[in-house]
């Protein structure tokens, strides 16, 4: 379980380091480790969702030199809700994830911008949602739902077929 | 007696010559398309070793074509490092965080360099940022993009003050009192002031792309195109000490 987690918070975190700058659109990059947290807290639940949204923060704070903690926290509260509350959703059906996915993105961008204002973070709220957190909200809810698919088709392939 | 065997001889040839007239044409046929199999192999196994060859040649290509593209990159570095007039160190850009919430490049110089915080950082362009974050091998550099950047700076052509700004788009802003902007033109460069301590006066930031002039109120705005692409530098200058001096000579583009 631990090295689950260890594995799939960190690859998110390489993805994003590494992948992430050339699924570059139009200057908008995804967030590869929400995805990775909200994918896992849908399969996990939301103490494990929890923990891996914070570990993945925590180690995106600290690899941008951002302020340290603000997306541990963001990021850890989307994989707690998601985990909790993703139960009752339809999850599978990509008309959910990618609304889902664009949702949580603008809710995270919201409290991030939040806590950010408490240190005096001088981007304007308009312009950061114009041109930040909205599209990446859009790009972050297409990939995520292309993982699933991807995810649901490895899965397909690795069950014995019935004879 | 002679003449029945040559009578025997003679009907045997009858018999014999075209068999080993076909016999003869069969083995001829047959090493003609053993010779050409032979060839055809020859030919295959020729090619794949060209075409290895090839293969080889065009990563050398390649190779060289980077190794040429550094050696011009480091070219550049080492002149402008000879001739600025203050203590620098090189160092080379190990990851970008283009997110938008922050822009930032890490560098693969820290503590152990004795590298301190708020440093400028350059390139031969211009200015890059200035480091916020230092590690025990590694540095965090603030680009000048980032929404939270703001330098001092001024219009060279016409001394007009302001403050370049980042923007959460990754573009940069000017920002200066509307009463001194009166001759600002678009193209106009604009380079660093010198004042406020953190950044030695006269490194180039951008050129005026835009302005954006907003009549009566206090503050109007130029939209800038960065002097340098940050997307796409690999070694930089950190500055160590020295930020009192003005460095317009070492910048071609700033004179």
């Amino acid at each position: 379980m631990r090295t689950f987690l260890a594995i799939a918070v960190l690859g998110g975190g390489v993805a994003h380091a590494t992948v992430g700058s050339a699924l570059r659109v139009a200057n908008v990059a995804p967030d590869i480790p929400l995805i990775v947290v909200v994918l896992l807290a849908l399969r996990r639940g939301p103490e494990f969702g929890c923990g891996a949204g914070f570990v993945a923060g925590l180690l995106q704070d600290a690899a941008t030199g951002g302020l340290l903690g603000v997306q541990a926290l963001t990021k850890a509260v989307v994989g707690f809700t998601i985990g909790a509350i993703g139960i009752h959703l339809r999850v599978s059906q990509p008309l959910v994830q990618v609304p889902g996915l664009v949702l949580l993105s603008i809710l995270e961008g919201l409290a991030r911008f939040w806590l950010l204002q408490l240190f005096h973070f001088p981007a304007p709220f308009g312009e950061l949602m114009t041109y930040v957190v909205l599209p990446q909200a859009l790009y972050n809810g297409f990939l995520g739902a292309a993982l699933v698919l991807a995810l649901a088709w490895a899965e397909r392939l690795k069950e014995p077929t019935a004879s | 007696m002679r003449g029945g065997a040559t009578g025997a001889s003679d009907a045997l040839a009858i018999i014999t010559t075209p068999v080993q007239t076909v016999l003869a044409r069969i083995n001829r046929a047959t090493l003609g398309v053993w010779g050409t199999y032979r060839d055809w192999k020859n030919v295959r196994a020729e090619n794949r070793r060209l075409r290895e060859e090839a293969q080889r040649l065009r990563v050398e290509a390649l190779r060289v074509t980077e190794t040429d593209a550094e050696n011009q990159r480091l070219r550049r570095l080492l002149v402008l490092k000879e001739s600025l007039p203050l203590e620098t160190l090189a160092g080379e850009i190990i990851a970008r965080e283009w997110g938008g919430w922050v822009r930032s490049l890490t560098v693969n110089r820290g503590r152990g360099d004795s590298v301190a915080r708020l440093s400028a950082v350059i390139a031969p362009d211009g200015l890059v940022g200035r480091v916020v974050d230092v590690r025990a091998t590694s540095s965090i550099v603030q680009v000048l993009t980032d929404p939270a950047s703001t330098v001092g700076a001024h219009i060279v052509r016409t001394r007009t003050p302001g403050i370049v700004e980042g923007e959460p788009r990754g573009t940069l802003r000017f920002k200066y009192m509307a009463r001194d902007g009166g001759g600002m033109q678009v193209g106009d460069l604009v380079v660093t002031s010198g004042l406020g301590g953190l950044f030695p006066g006269g490194i180039p930031i951008g050129r005026v792309r835009s302005i954006d002039d907003r009549g009566a109120a206090l503050f109007s705005y130029a939209q800038l195109t960065p002097a340098v692409d940050f997307a796409r530098i690999d070694e930089v200058l950190l500055l160590k000490g020295g930020v009192g001096r003005d460095v317009t000579a070492s910048f071609k583009d700033a004179s």
